[in-house]
C-alpha cells in the first residue's frame, strides 16, 4: 500500500469580491458578489513508504494547498487522500503523530525562545518520553549541526540556521513521513545546499519520506527521485527526475572554439546561431528535429577545434518548457 | 482535557519563559493594569457614597462583583491569551500550525498566548475578592470554594462567547469593529448591576451578551450559595462551552489557510 | 488649482509668509487625507458608533433608577435629562479621539520616529492634524447616533447654543488631550512600555473628567480637587457647557483649558526638542 495516496482531489475557495470606494462597501454589504477559485482541479497521485517526492510548480499552482490538505489543514472540497491509512481532515490528530511538516513561510519555533524550549514544548506535545527526548534531540542537532544554535532565542538565528532548527523540531517525534512545503524559500545557496544534505542524510538513515514543494527546481534536482509537475491546479507530468531530463534534453546548447580564423557567414542547417565570432561560435539546436551526430561532423569539418562544450538545459528550463507546452495545449 | 493537562502546563510553562524575556514590560503592564482598574473602582465608591443603593445592590456587591469578574477575565485571557485576537488568526491563515500538531486546534491555539496584562487583572480581582470578604466580615472556606468555581465559570462563559463571535470570521471574514465590539459589550454589562436592567435586557444577559454568567450571577453565588444558581452556573458553562467547540470545528471546515490570501493578491 | 496660484503669488511677495501658508497647508492636506482616509470605510466608522449605543442604554438604567430611588427631580441641579445630555456629549468626546499616544509609542520603539524627523514637517503637527481628520468624523457619527438615542429614552436636546458653545470647548478639549497623547507616546524614548500610562490616563479622565458621572454630583472636596486638575477640561468642561450653556461658563471653561495648554504644550514642546537632541546624537 503506498504511504500517501491521492484520487481526484479538488478545493475550491470562494472569495467575496468587493468593489472599491464606499459604493463598492456598500453593495457588497446587501449582495456580496463572490468569486470562485480552483486552487486543486482533481490531481491523484501516490506516493510510496520511504519516497522522495518532489512537487514542484509555480507560486499559486496548488502545490501548498495539496500538502495543507494532506496534513489535514484543509478539507477538500471533493475527492479522496489517505496519508498512511489515514483520511487527513477526518483523523488529524491520529495522523498528527505519524507524519513531520515544516511550512516554509510559517515558522513554528517561538520567536522570543530558543529552539531547546521549543523542542522540549514539542516532546509535551508528541507525549515523547523525557529521556527518549534528550537523546533525539542530541542525534538531531549532531546530524543537522546545530548543537551551538540551540540555546540561542531564535529571533537572533539567521534564516539558514532557523530553518535547519525547524526542520529538526519537525523530526523530533520520528515521522514516517515528512512534508515540506517551500522550505528553501528565502535561503542563499549554501544554506540551501546544507538543508538538501541533511534532508537527505535523514531520509537515508531513518528512511523517513519526504514530500517536498518547491518553486526551485534545484531542490527537487538535488533531492528528489521523482517529480510531479503542478500547474493550474493540474499536474501536467510526473516522473522519475532522470527520465524528466533525458526526454527534455533535446535542446542542446553549444560552445564551440576554433584554432583557425572563422568565415563569418559560419551556419549550419538547422542550428540556430546565438553568436559567431572570429574563432568560435554559440549556437542551439533541437535534437529531434537535427540529429546531434550530423552537427558535431559539421562542426569538425569547418576547421582545427580547440574545444567543444555541449550543455543540457537545467530542470528550470526543462519545467518552463512543459509549462509552455501545457498552456499551448489548453489553447 | 485531563489527558492534555501536562501539555497544556508545558505551553503554559513556555509562555511564561517568553514573557520573562521582557519582564519588565510584564511588570509595569501587570501593575499598570491593577491600577486601571482600582481608577475604575473609585467610581463605584464615589457613586455609593452618594446614592447607597441602586435597587438593592450597594458597594459590597460591587466588591464582588469586580472580584469575580477581574480574576475570571484576568484568568481566562491570561492562559488563552489568544481568545482575544482568535479572528486574526483565523482570517491570516496561522491556524496552519496548531492544525498541523496533534493535539486539539482550538484548546492549543487559545492556550499559545499569554496576554501580560491580565495577569494584573487577575490579581486586581483576588484583592477586590479578599477586600469583599474581609469587608462582609463572612469570610470561610466555603466561599473561597464557591470563588473559585465562579471564576472557572466567568472563565469558560467568557472564552466560550469569545471564541464563538471570533468564529464568525470563518463565514463572514475578519471584522475588528464585530469583533471589538462584542467584547466591549461583555464586559461592561457585566460590570454593572444586573438589577439595573428589566425583563428583556436580563435575558439578552443570559443568551445574546452572556454577561450575567460572567458577573453578577456568579458573584451573587459567592456571597451566599444557592443551589439553583449552582445548577444555572454549571448548566450555563456546559452549553456555551459546547457551543463554542461545536461553532468552531464547524467553521473549521471552510478553513481556508493563508494560501487564499496569497492568491488573491 | 486657486489654492496652488495663490501659493506662488506668496511666494513672490515674501518667504515668510509664503513658509507659514505652506506649511498651514501641509497639515491641511493631512488632515483632509485622513478624513477621505476613514470616509473610505463606513461601515468601520458606523461599528465604531455603535458602543455609544451601548453605553447610553447601560447609563439611562443606571440613571433613571438612581433618580428614581433619590425622589428629586433633579440632582445638584441636572435632571435626568441633561444628565443623558451630558454623558451623551461626554461619551461623544471620548470615543471620537483617536489613540495618538499608541501610533507614537510604536514609532519611538521600531525607530521609523527617525525617518519622520527628518521630513520637512512637524512630527508633532503631523499626528495631531492626522488624528483629527478621523476624530472630526467619529465625532459626528457619535453625537448623531448618541442623541437619536437620548432623544428617544430621555427626551430633547439642549437647544442650539449648547451645541455651539460645546462645539467651541471641543476642540480644545482634543488639543489638551492630545498633549496627553503626546507626552505618553514620547514617554516611549524613556520606559519600555507606555501601556500602564495609557489605561491610567484614561482613568483619569473617566474619574476625575467625569465621563461616568458629572462631578457636580461629588462631595464637595473632590469637587475642588477634578476642577484643579485638567482631566474635567477635557470632559466635563465641554459637556457641561453642552447642557447649560452660558458665556460665563464659556469663559470659565477656556480659561482652564487655556492655562492646561500652556503647561502642556510647553512640556510637550520640551520634550519633543530633547528627544530630537537625543535622537540627533545617539542615530535612534
Amino acid at each position: 500500500m503506498p504511504a500517501v495516496s491521492v484520487r481526484n482531489l479538488r478545493k475550491t475557495f470562494q472569495t467575496k469580491r468587493k468593489a472599491a470606494g464606499l459604493r463598492g462597501a456598500l453593495a457588497a454589504l446587501f449582495r456580496p458578489a463572490f468569486q470562485t477559485l480552483d486552487a486543486v482541479r482533481g490531481i491523484s497521485f501516490d506516493m510510496e513508504e520511504g519516497e522522495l517526492l518532489g512537487f514542484i510548480g509555480p507560486n499559486g499552482a496548488g502545490k501548498s494547498t495539496t500538502i495543507k490538505i494532506l496534513t489535514g489543514i484543509l478539507h477538500p472540497t471533493s475527492g479522496e487522500a489517505s496519508v498512511l491509512g489515514r483520511v487527513p481532515w477526518r483523523q488529524r490528530q491520529e495522523l498528527a503523530f505519524q507524519i513531520g511538516s515544516v511550512f516554509g513561510q510559517r515558522p513554528q519555533l517561538w520567536y522570543h525562545l530558543p529552539a531547546i524550549d521549543t523542542f522540549y514544548l514539542f516532546g509535551k506535545i508528541y507525549e515523547l518520553d523525557e529521556a527518549d527526548l534528550r537523546r533525539r534531540i542530541a542525534l538531531l542537532a549532531e546530524a543537522f549541526e546545530i548543537e551551538q544554535l540551540l540555546e540561542t532565542p531564535v529571533r537572533k538565528l539567521s534564516l539558514g540556521q532557523r530553518m535547519r532548527c525547524e526542520v529538526a523540531a519537525s523530526l523530533l517525534h520520528k515521522p514516517r513521513i515528512l512534508l515540506l512545503d517551500e522550505p528553501s524559500i528565502g535561503l542563499d545557496v549554501v544554506a540551501k545546499q546544507r538543508l538538501r544534505a541533511t534532508i537527505q542524510r535523514m531520509n537515508e538513515i531513518e528512511g523517513v519520506g519526504v514530500l517536498l514543494t518547491s518553486h526551485d527546481a534545484g531542490d527537487i534536482e538535488a533531492l528528489c527521485k521523482r517529480v510531479i509537475i503542478i500547474n493550474d491546479g493540474e499536474i501536467v507530468y510526473r516522473d522519475k527526475v532522470s527520465t524528466l531530463r533525458r526526454r527534455y534534453l533535446t535542446v542542446k546548447h553549444v560552445d564551440v572554439r576554433y584554432n583557425e580564423q572563422l568565415s563569418p557567414d559560419f551556419s549550419l542547417p538547422g542550428v540556430e546561431m546565438l553568436k559567431v565570432g572570429r574563432f568560435g561560435a554559440k549556437m542551439r539546436f533541437d535534437a529531434r528535429v537535427t540529429p546531434v551526430e550530423p552537427v558535431i561532423g559539421a562542426l569538425a569539418a569547418a576547421g582545427g577545434l580547440a574545444d567543444v562544450t555541449v550543455s543540457e538545459p537545467t530542470l528550470e528550463e526543462v519545467i518552463g518548457a512543459i509549462y509552455a507546452r501545457a498552456e499551448a495545449e489548453n489553447e | 482535557m485531563i489527558r492534555h493537562l501536562p501539555f497544556l502546563l508545558a505551553l503554559w510553562k513556555a509562555n511564561l519563559i517568553s514573557a520573562m524575556e521582557y519582564r519588565v514590560s510584564f511588570l509595569t503592564q501587570m501593575v499598570g493594569m491593577m491600577l486601571n482598574n482600582a481608577f475604575y473602582f473609585v467610581f463605584w465608591i464615589i457613586f455609593f457614597d452618594r446614592f447607597e443603593q441602586v435597587q438593592g445592590w450597594n458597594l459590597l456587591d460591587m466588591f464582588f462583583l469586580f472580584g469575580v469578574v477581574a480574576t475570571g477575565f484576568g484568568a481566562g485571557t491570561y492562559l488563552f491569551g489568544n481568545a482575544l485576537r482568535l479572528s486574526s488568526l483565523i482570517a491570516e491563515g496561522q491556524l496552519d500550525y496548531y492544525l498541523s500538531l496533534p493535539r486539539p486546534v482550538l484548546l492549543h491555539a487559545l492556550a499559545s498566548r499569554s496576554n501580560a496584562s491580565s495577569a494584573g487583572d487577575f490579581t486586581y480581582g483576588l484583592l477586590s475578592f479578599a477586600a469583599a470578604a474581609v469587608y462582609s466580615d463572612s469570610f470561610s472556606g466555603l466561599m473561597l470554594l464557591r470563588f473559585l468555581l465562579a471564576s472557572l465559570a466567568a472563565v469558560a462563559v467568557l472564552i466560550s462567547f469569545l471564541v464563538l463571535v471570533q468564529s464568525l470570521t470563518f463565514w463572514i471574514g475578519n471584522a475588528p469593529m464585530l469583533t471589538q465590539n462584542a467584547f466591549n459589550a461583555i464586559i461592561t454589562f457585566s460590570l454593572y448591576p444586573i438589577t439595573l436592567f428589566d425583563g428583556t435586557a436580563k435575558l439578552l444577559l443570559f443568551t445574546l451578551v452572556p454577561a450575567a454568567f460572567i458577573g453578577a450571577l456568579p458573584a451573587e453565588f459567592v456571597r451566599q450559595f444557592d443551589l439553583g444558581q449552582l445548577a444555572q452556573i454549571c448548566g450555563g458553562s456546559a452549553i456555551f462551552l459546547s457551543l463554542a467547540v461545536f461553532v468552531f470545528h464547524r467553521g473549521l471546515r471552510r478553513y481556508e489557510s493563508g494560501n487564499a490570501i496569497q492568491v488573491r493578491t | 488649482m486657486s489654492s496652488r496660484a495663490a501659493r506662488t503669488r506668496s511666494a513672490a511677495t515674501g518667504w515668510r509668509r509664503a513658509s507659514i501658508k505652506a506649511s498651514a497647508g501641509k497639515y491641511w492636506a493631512v488632515f483632509r487625507t485622513q478624513l477621505v482616509n476613514s470616509l473610505a470605510y463606513p461601515m468601520d466608522l458606523l461599528g465604531r458608533s455603535l458602543l455609544i449605543v451601548l453605553f447610553m442604554w447601560i447609563f439611562m438604567n443606571l440613571w433613571r433608577v438612581t433618580y428614581g430611588s433619590t425622589g428629586a427631580r433633579s440632582i445638584a441641579g441636572l435632571t435626568l435629562a441633561d444628565t443623558m445630555w451630558y454623558l451623551m456629549m461626554a461619551e461623544a468626546v471620548m470615543l471620537s479621539k483617536r489613540e495618538l499616544s499608541d501610533t507614537i509609542t510604536e514609532q519611538v520603539k521600531d525607530g521609523s520616529v527617525a525617518y519622520l524627523l527628518n521630513k520637512p514637517f512637524n512630527f508633532i503637527l503631523y499626528h495631531f492634524a492626522a488624528g483629527l481628520g478621523d476624530t472630526i468624523l467619529a465625532f459626528a457619527g457619535n453625537l448623531a447616533i448618541g442623541s437619536a438615542v437620548v432623544w428617544l429614552m430621555a427626551g430633547p436636546p439642549p437647544g442650539l447654543a449648547g451645541w455651539l458653545l460645546a462645539a467651541v470647548a471641543v476642540v480644545f478639549a482634543w488639543l489638551l488631550d492630545f498633549c496627553f497623547s503626546a507626552l505618553i507616546g514620547l514617554s516611549a524614548f524613556v520606559v519600555e512600555e507606555t501601556n500602564a500610562f495609557r489605561w491610567i490616563y484614561q482613568k483619569l479622565l473617566l474619574v476625575l473628567g467625569g465621563l461616568l458621572i458629572p462631578l457636580d454630583f461629588f462631595p464637595a472636596w473632590l469637587q475642588t480637587v477634578a476642577f484643579n486638575l485638567p482631566f474635567a477640561w477635557i470632559i466635563y468642561g465641554p459637556a457641561r457647557l453642552f447642557v447649560d450653556p452660558s458665556l460665563t461658563r464659556l469663559g470659565a471653561v477656556l480659561t482652564q483649558q487655556a492655562i492646561w495648554l500652556a503647561v502642556f504644550g510647553c512640556a510637550v514642546w520640551l520634550i519633543y526638542r530633547w528627544a530630537v537632541a537625543r535622537l540627533a546624537v545617539n542615530g535612534g
